[in-house]
C-alpha cells in the first residue's frame, strides 16, 4: 500500500470533511472539473441574454451597466449577478479544480496532457473575465485599462505610449470599446475549444455535475446576485481618481501586483507561476512509470469491453493481425495507459474458472498478471476450512491504515478494484470463502475516474461483465473507505458469523 | 450487496454543514467580489501625470554627398542628399514649487532610433496650488526650445496632466 504523501493527505483530509456533509455521489469536491463548467455555462448564458440588452458604445455601456442593476423587477439584478458571480465561481472552482488534481498528482504519467492543457484555460478565463469588468465603463473599469496597459507596457515591444489612449476624456473612441467587445466574445469560445482539447484524452468525461449539485451551484449563485447585487462604481472619468477603488479580487489581483512590484515583478510572477505550473509533469515525475497493460492475442476474442470501459481511452479496437477467427484485436496506446487495470477486469478471458493451468487474459497488467491472483485463492485454500475466511480486495490507491496479517482475511491487492472481474469474486465465494470485503475509493473519487462506478455495475448486473445472477450478493460488501481498517473489521467479522445458506459443495 | 462508507452525519447536523459549505462559498464570491477596497490614494493626494509621444529633431543635418561617395552606392540609392535618420534625444526637466521633479532624457523610440520618443509617469502630490514648470529640449544641441509654467489648483483626487503637442502649441496641463 502506498504511503501517503503530505499532499495526498491533504486532500483525504478535505475529501472526508466535505463527504460528512454531502453523500457520496453530490460531493463537490469530487466533481469540481464539471462544476467549473457548469461556472462557465451559467455565466456564457447570462452574458448572452445580457448582450441583447447592452449598449456597446462609450456613453451607452454605462448606462446599460445601470439599467440593469437598477431594474426594479429584480430580472437584470439577478442576470447581472449570475454573469458576474459566475465568472467569479468559474475562477474559483478552477483553482479548485486545479487545486485538487495537484494534491492528487494528476499530472504524472500519461495524465500530463490533462494537465499541461488546463493551463491555458486559466489564462482564458481571467482575460475573458478581465475584459467583462471593462465593458461596464465605470471607475473600476478605467482603473482596470490603466492598470492592465501598465502592465503590458512592461514588455520589451509595447511602447509606453499604450497608456495614453486612456488619460484623456476625449482619447477614448468607439472602436477601443468594439475591440474589448470582441475580445469579450471571442476569448470566451477560445476557451470553449481549449476545454474541448483539455478532454480529449477522457474517456466519457463528467463534463456536468450531479443534478443536485449543479442546482445547489444555480442556487448559491442567486442568492448571492440578491444579497450582494453587481454594482457599478461611478463613471469613469480619467481626471478623477477615487480615494480606493473595489476591486474583483479574482480578476484584478495583478493591478496590485503591478502597482507594488511593477510591470517587469508582475510578469516575473504570473509568468514564473504559469511556466512552473507548465513544467511540473516534468519537475515531478514521481516513481517510475508502472508498465502498461499488454494485449494477450491469443486470448482475446475482440468483444472490446476493455475498450468501453478504460478511463482514459487507451484501447483503441483495430483489424485482427493474428489470422484469427474474431474480426478485432484490442490495441493498447501504451503513451495514454496509466496502468489501471480496469480493462482487466472488463476481460470476459480473466474469469478465474477457465481450464487452463496458467490463467491469462486477453489483456494484462505485466507487474500484477491475474493468474497470480488465482493461484494465491487456490493456495491460501488448500490449507483452509470452507467459510473460515473473508476475501478483503483492497485497492492500492485508497491508502489504508496499518494492516496485521490476520487469519480470518484472505487480503489481495489491486491497482483498483475495477480490476477484479465479477468473476473472481464468484469463484472465491465457490471455493469456499465466507464473504468478499472490497475496499476501495468512495464513490466518485476513483483514482482511476470509473473503477467504482464499474465495481458496482459489474456486481449490480448493469454491465458486462456482469456478476453470475445467483451469486449471494450479500456475501460481498462493499466498504468504500479502505482507510477504515476498524469497519473493514466489522465487515469480516459480520460475513464469519453468518455462515452461508447454501453451501459450496463441490467447487474443491 | 451491501455498501458502506463515509456516514454523512445525522440529517439536522449534515443539513448545517451543507449550508457551512455552500455559504463559505458563496461569501468566498460576495466578499472577493469587491472587496476589500484598494486604496488608490492618500486623503489629500492628487494625482500628477506625465505622458507625451514625441519626435525630435534628426541627429544629423542632412548633408551633399560628393562624387565619390555616390559612386559607391547603388544606382537606384544615388540622391543627393545624405540624411541620417536618428533621431535627437528629448530631454525633459520639470519643476514643482521650485523643486526639480523629473530630469529626463527620453531616446528615439525604433530600431533605427528614428521613432518618437515616449514618457509615462505618474505621481502623488498634495492637493492645493502648486507652480508647475516644464521644459522640453527636441534639438541635437540639447538646448529647450519648448516650455511652460503655470500656477495650478488640484482637489483631492483630481488629475492633472502633463502633455506635449507642438501642433496644440507644445505642452498642454489638463485638470478635466
Ligand atoms: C476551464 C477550466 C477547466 C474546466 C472546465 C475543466 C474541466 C475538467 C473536466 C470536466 C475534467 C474531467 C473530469 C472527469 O471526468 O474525471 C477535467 C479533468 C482534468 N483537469 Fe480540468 N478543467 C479546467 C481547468 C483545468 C486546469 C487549470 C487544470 C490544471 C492545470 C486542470 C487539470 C485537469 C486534470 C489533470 C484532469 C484529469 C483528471 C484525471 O486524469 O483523473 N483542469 N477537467
Ligand atoms: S490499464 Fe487502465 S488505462 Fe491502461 S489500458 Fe487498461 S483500462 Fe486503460
Ligand atoms: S476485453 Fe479482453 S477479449 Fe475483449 S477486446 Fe479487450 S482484451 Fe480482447
Amino acid at each position: 500500500m502506498a504511503t501517503p504523501c503530505l499532499r495526498s493527505r491533504a486532500d483525504r483530509v478535505i475529501d472526508a470533511a466535505i463527504a460528512r456533509a454531502f453523500a457520496a455521489p453530490y460531493n463537490p469536491w469530487r466533481q469540481l472539473g464539471a462544476l467549473t463548467s457548469l461556472a462557465l455555462a451559467i455565466t456564457v448564458a447570462s452574458g448572452i441574454v445580457a448582450y441583447a440588452l447592452y449598449d456597446t458604445s462609450i456613453s451607452g455601456a454605462y448606462q446599460s451597466g445601470l439599467r440593469l442593476q437598477n431594474d426594479p423587477s429584480y430580472f437584470g439584478v439577478l442576470l447581472r449577478g449570475l454573469h458576474r458571480y459566475g465568472a467569479d465561481a468559474f475562477m474559483l472552482l478552477m483553482i479548485l479544480h486545479l487545486l485538487r488534481e495537484f494534491l492528487r498528482s494528476h499530472y504524472r504519467g500519461p495524465r500530463w496532457y490533462s494537465w499541461l492543457s488546463g493551463v491555458p484555460l486559466i489564462w482564458l478565463g481571467w482575460l475573458a473575465g478581465l475584459t467583462g469588468l471593462w465593458l461596464l465603463w465605470d471607475s473600476r473599469a478605467l482603473h482596470s485599462v490603466m492598470a492592465t496597459a501598465e502592465w503590458l507596457q512592461a514588455l520589451p515591444l509595447v511602447d509606453e505610449g499604450l497608456v495614453r489612449n486612456f488619460l484623456a476624456s476625449g482619447a477614448l473612441n468607439d472602436r477601443f470599446f468594439s475591440l474589448v467587445m470582441f475580445l469579450h466574445i471571442g476569448v470566451p469560445l477560445f476557451l470553449i475549444g481549449g476545454l474541448w482539447a483539455h478532454l480529449q484524452r477522457i474517456h466519457l468525461p463528467a463534463v456536468w455535475p450531479r443534478r443536485a449539485a449543479g442546482v445547489g451551484l444555480l442556487l448559491t449563485l442567486g442568492v448571492v446576485s440578491l444579497l450582494a447585487p453587481a454594482q457599478s462604481l461611478g463613471m469613469a472619468d480619467p481626471h478623477f481618481v477615487p480615494k480606493a477603488i473595489s476591486l474583483d479580487w479574482f480578476f484584478q489581483l495583478p493591478h496590485v501586483l503591478t502597482d507594488s512590484l511593477s510591470g517587469a515583478g508582475t510578469w516575473a510572477v504570473a509568468g514564473g507561476l504559469t511556466l512552473l505550473c507548465a513544467s511540473l509533469p516534468w519537475l515531478d515525475r514521481g516513481r517510475r512509470k508502472p508498465a502498461p497493460a499488454r494485449v494477450e492475442l491469443i486470448h482475446c476474442n475482440g468483444c472490446s469491453r476493455c475498450a468501453a470501459d478504460c478511463p482514459f481511452g487507451a484501447i483503441r479496437m483495430v483489424p485482427r493481425t493474428d489470422g484469427g477467427m474474431h474480426a478485432q484485436q484490442a490495441a493498447v496506446d501504451d503513451e495514454l495507459c496509466v496502468a489501471c487495470g480496469i480493462c482487466v477486469g472488463a476481460c470476459p478471458s480473466s474469469t478465474p474458472f477457465r481450464r487452463i493451468e496458467d490463467l491469462v487474459s486477453g489483456i494484462e497488467l505485466p507487474e500484477q498478471p491475474i493468474g497470480r491472483l488465482r493461484q494465491t485463492l487456490r493456495e491460501v485454500l488448500k490449507s483452509r476450512a470452507p467459510g473460515s475466511m473473508v476475501l478483503v480486495c483492497r485497492c492500492r490507491h485508497s491508502p489504508g491504515g496499518s494492516q496485521a496479517p490476520d487469519p480470518s482475511m484472505l487480503s489481495i491487492e489491486v491497482e483498483c478494484l475495477g480490476m477484479l472481474p465479477p468473476s473472481f469474486l464468484d469463484f472465491a465465494l465457490r471455493q469456499g470463502l465466507a464473504g468478499a470485503v472490497l475496499a476501495g475509493c468512495e464513490g466518485g473519487n476513483c483514482e482511476f475516474r470509473l473503477g467504482d462506478r464499474w465495481t458496482l455495475d459489474r456486481i449490480a448486473g448493469r454491465r458486462a461483465p456482469r456478476l453470475r445472477r445467483n451469486v449471494a450478493r450479500e456475501r460481498i460488501i462493499s466498504l468504500a473507505r479502505q482507510d477504515d481498517e476498524a469497519s473493514i473489521r466489522n465487515a469480516v467479522d459480520e460475513l464469519l458469523r453468518h455462515p452461508m445458506h447454501d453451501q459450496p459443495g463441490d467447487a474443491r | 450487496m451491501p455498501e458502506s462508507g463515509t456516514r454523512p452525519l445525522p440529517f439536522p447536523a449534515r443539513v448545517a454543514l451543507q449550508c457551512l459549505v455552500l455559504g463559505g462559498f458563496a461569501a468566498f464570491i460576495g466578499v472577493f467580489s469587491a472587496k476589500p477596497a484598494y486604496p488608490l490614494r492618500g486623503e489629500n493626494d492628487a494625482i500628477v501625470k506625465l505622458s507625451f509621444t514625441h519626435a525630435a529633431q534628426l541627429q544629423h543635418p542632412c548633408r551633399e554627398r560628393n562624387a565619390e561617395e555616390l559612386k559607391k552606392l547603388a544606382p537606384n540609392m544615388r540622391t543627393q542628399l545624405d540624411c541620417p535618420r536618428q533621431r535627437a534625444v528629448v530631454r525633459f526637466e520639470m519643476e514643482m514649487d521650485g523643486k526639480p521633479a523629473y530630469r529626463l532624457e527620453l531616446p528615439p523610440g525604433g530600431l533605427r532610433k528614428d521613432g518618437p520618443a515616449t514618457v509615462y509617469r505618474r505621481a502623488m502630490v498634495a492637493a492645493g496650488t502648486h507652480r508647475i514648470a516644464a521644459r522640453l529640449s527636441d534639438k541635437p544641441s540639447g538646448e529647450f526650445n519648448h516650455s511652460k509654467e503655470a500656477v495650478v489648483d488640484l482637489k483631492p483626487g483630481q488629475v492633472l496632466l502633463v502633455d506635449f503637442i507642438p501642433a496644440e502649441g507644445g505642452f498642454i496641463f489638463t485638470k478635466e
